[in-house]
């Protein structure tokens, strides 16, 4: 039997304020005589939820802000109730909801220690035994008996979280409990989670922003996705799911935000018809893969001859940084414009940029240097995420192919599949 | 109602743990600390005292100042109760948010924590009855059965408050005034004797006169304080005509308050 499980629930909050006691008196007497009542519009925060966790498992919620997830959670806690469905939870659950809650800031930290521990459930015996590993884990020994008002807020969150993690309970809720304190306390944190989830065959749910934890700690992630499960599976494919989403949707943002802001240049003597991409195959596209080939072909019209002009072709990030650059100047036979339309053609054979939005630009000089044309932002296009950028170090620029040699053997790192063969 | 009584013993810790936390804040940085509790009954006391010198109300054989002291411990018990249960609610709303657990210990916390202000006016009231050499008689023992009796009955009024005041704040800041003004409709100032007397006697306003008394009666107060009065200081059993009217009110009352605080219970962490 599944310890939890969601049977199509929903949940929906009004929008907007609280009606007024006018506005409610109102609709009472228009009920009352059978008049259609004024509603606010309703906001759906979780979708007809269906999903069951088994005794044991430890999984991973990920979403982005306004997923759903602490709403599920929660439901979960009891803390609210869905709005159609319905949610079984069959064990004593531990909401590490947010440490603190509950601390009262005028008693001393001994008294919310007994406070605290009581009102997430453990009874009085068994904080009397684990008084002193609180206040050890805490690092509060001598500050235990001063009211807590007087605590630094690194302190408070100390003391709170020895409290929330000494309850024993068979179902465990942990919503991003583990940015607290400096980085000596948070490896502390850190390794008590990881005894609570690894050690005991507790059940456990965990929120976080933080991808890699959850990806390392979790035998499940469910990713959420304006109120619905739009994947549950595997850690890391589900994780490399909602990283190429969050990507989509950064680079969507960085597209409308450069709308209009390109920046183009003529004398006249040249207009420009197209800009495209073109992948593989030679059609048009909006995105390659971290490492893929770069194809840019660029369609002008020529409105009067040009000898020998020198062509530059190059990309740049979303804030203008420029990245590259190749200007036909290094060929010594390149061809004169006659007048009509000429297409160039720029390709790079390996782009070893890492997955973001970049963008393309343009310019044309006549043999003297001279400015023809030039224009910046001329097509937005997103390098894709390889499959196992999940894995992958996260602070880097650029995309290159490695090889490891470690105590003199040889290690090849797979060769990260490109995202377009592996989306689904 | 078996539930109910479930609930509360399964959190029985909790609740205790919940009243030991509200006393010592109340009086954590003050100097006299809980000896402010007993502060307002004595000076309600002194000033009814000092009116009556002025307006003259017949007291019977009890002296004045006891007998309105009397009358004060438990209106000021039930008035206090209420008032904290029905901010209970919100002014926990942290953890409300983030914790669950049967709302209804806040409101029952919030009444239980002023029987210890109760017990404190208690031995003020022992002091007095020492002082007019006052003997108590086994009918004292009726005590915490009447205070039982005023715990639900405030927590009829703060199940319902509490509840509404989380939707609406208003209610939070009006039943205070109101409560307030129910204190001249009992009889705090004036013992309950004199409406006695008045109505059911002389028959003062006529052939409505019985009906009037039992409306009067209707509010538990009446028959709380009388009876109050009559156990401690008369050496009398409760008088139960004058409690009748208010207990089936507060029996019919406080299921519907009860249902009404478990129903939106449910919404309590969205609204707050």
């Amino acid at each position: 039997m599944p310890i939890i499980q969601l049977n199509h629930v929903s949940k929906d909050y009004r929008l907007g304020t609280l009606t007024s006691l006018k506005d409610s008196v109102r609709n009472t007497v228009r009920r009352l005589r059978g008049q259609p009542v004024k509603k606010r519009a309703p906001f759906r925060a979780l979708d007809d939820m269906d999903f069951s966790i088994e005794q044991g498992e430890v999984v991973g919620i990920i979403g982005n802000n306004g997923a759903g997830k602490s709403t599920l959670l929660k439901l979960l806690a009891k803390v609210t109730t869905p709005t159609a469905g319905r949610v079984a939870v069959n064990g004593k659950v531990a909401p590490l909801i947010e440490v603190g809650a509950g601390l009262v800031p005028d008693l001393t930290g001994r008294e919310n220690v007994f406070l605290n521990a009581t009102i997430l459930g453990i009874t009085r015996a068994d904080i009397a035994a684990r008084f002193d590993e609180i206040v050890a884990f805490s690092e509060l020994e001598s500050f235990i008996d001063t009211p807590i008002k007087r605590y630094s807020s690194g302190m408070k969150i100390r003391l709170a979280f020895a409290i929330a993690t000494s309850v024993e309970a068979e179902i465990l809720i942990i919503d991003e409990v583990l940015a607290v304190g400096d980085l000596a306390f948070q490896r502390k944190c850190f390794e008590r989670m990881e005894d609570l989830i690894k050690g005991r065959g507790n059940t456990v749910l965990i929120v976080s922003h933080n991808i890699r934890q959850i990806e390392r700690m979790c035998s499940r992630v469910l990713l959420l996705e304006r109120g619905q499960v739009v994947a549950d599976g595997l850690p890391l494919e589900v994780a490399d799911l909602f990283y190429r989403r969050s990507n989509e949707k950064i680079s969507a943002e960085h597209k409308k935000s450069l709308e209009g802001k390109v920046h183009k240049y003529s004398s006249g003597e040249i207009e420009l018809v197209s800009v495209d991409l073109l992948d593989e195959q030679g059609e048009a596209t909006d995105s390659i893969p971290s490492g893929g080939t770069l194809r840019v072909r660029v369609r002008f019209q020529v409105n009067k001859p040009l000898q020998k002009p020198e062509i530059v072709v190059g990309t740049h990030t979303t804030d203008f940084f420029y990245l590259s650059a190749s200007s036909t100047a290094l060929i010594e036979d390149r061809p004169d414009l006659d007048v009509g339309v000429h297409e160039v053609e720029y390709i790079v054979p390996s782009f070893p940029l890492v997955a973001g939005t970049y963008c393309v630009r343009f310019a044309v000089f006549d043999q003297h240097q001279r400015k023809v044309f030039t224009g910046e932002t001329l097509k937005i296009f997103t390098v894709l995420p390889t499959s196992l950028e999940i894995l992958d170090a996260p602070m880097r620029r650029l995309y290159l192919p490695t090889r490891w040699r470690i105590n003199g053997v040889a290690h090849n790192s797979p060769m990260p599949v490109p995202a377009q063969a592996a989306t689904t | 109602m078996l539930k109910i009584a479930r609930n509360l013993y399964e959190y029985r810790e909790l609740v205790a743990e919940l009243t030991r936390k509200d006393i010592t804040v109340r009086y954590k940085q003050a100097y006299l600390g809980i000896a402010w509790a007993v502060m307002r009954p004595l000076a309600l006391m002194l000033i009814f005292t000092l009116v009556k010198s002025f307006v003259g109300i017949d007291s019977g054989t009890i002296p004045y100042p006891i007998l309105t002291f009397a009358a004060l411990m438990p209106w000021v018990f039930f008035q206090d109760a209420t008032a904290e249960g029905i901010e209970s609610v919100v002014k926990n709303s942290a953890l409300v948010r983030k914790i669950y657990f049967p709302r209804e210990i806040f409101p029952l916390t919030a009444v239980t924590t002023k029987l210890v202000e109760f017990g404190i006016s208690a031995f003020i009231l022992a002091g007095l009855m020492v002082w007019y050499q006052m003997m108590p008689t086994a009918h004292i023992l009726w005590v915490p059965v009447i205070i039982l009796y005023t715990l639900l009955v405030s927590l009829t009024i703060a199940l319902m408050g509490a509840a509404i005041n989380v939707s609406y704040r208003d209610v939070g800041a009006a039943l205070p005034i109101l409560l307030s003004l129910l204190m001249y409709a009992s009889p705090v100032i004036y013992p309950l004797q004199l409406v006695r007397d008045k109505l059911l006697v002389q028959q003062a306003a006529g052939e409505w006169s019985d009906l009037l008394y039992t409306i009067y009666t209707l509010n538990p107060l009446a028959g709380i304080i009388d009876s109050f009065q009559n156990v401690v200081l008369r050496g009398l059993p409760p008088d139960f005509s004058s409690m009748l009217p208010g207990m089936v009110l507060t029996a019919i009352l406080l299921p519907l308050s009860y249902r009404y605080f478990k129903w939106e219970e449910a919404y309590f962490a969205d609204v707050i």
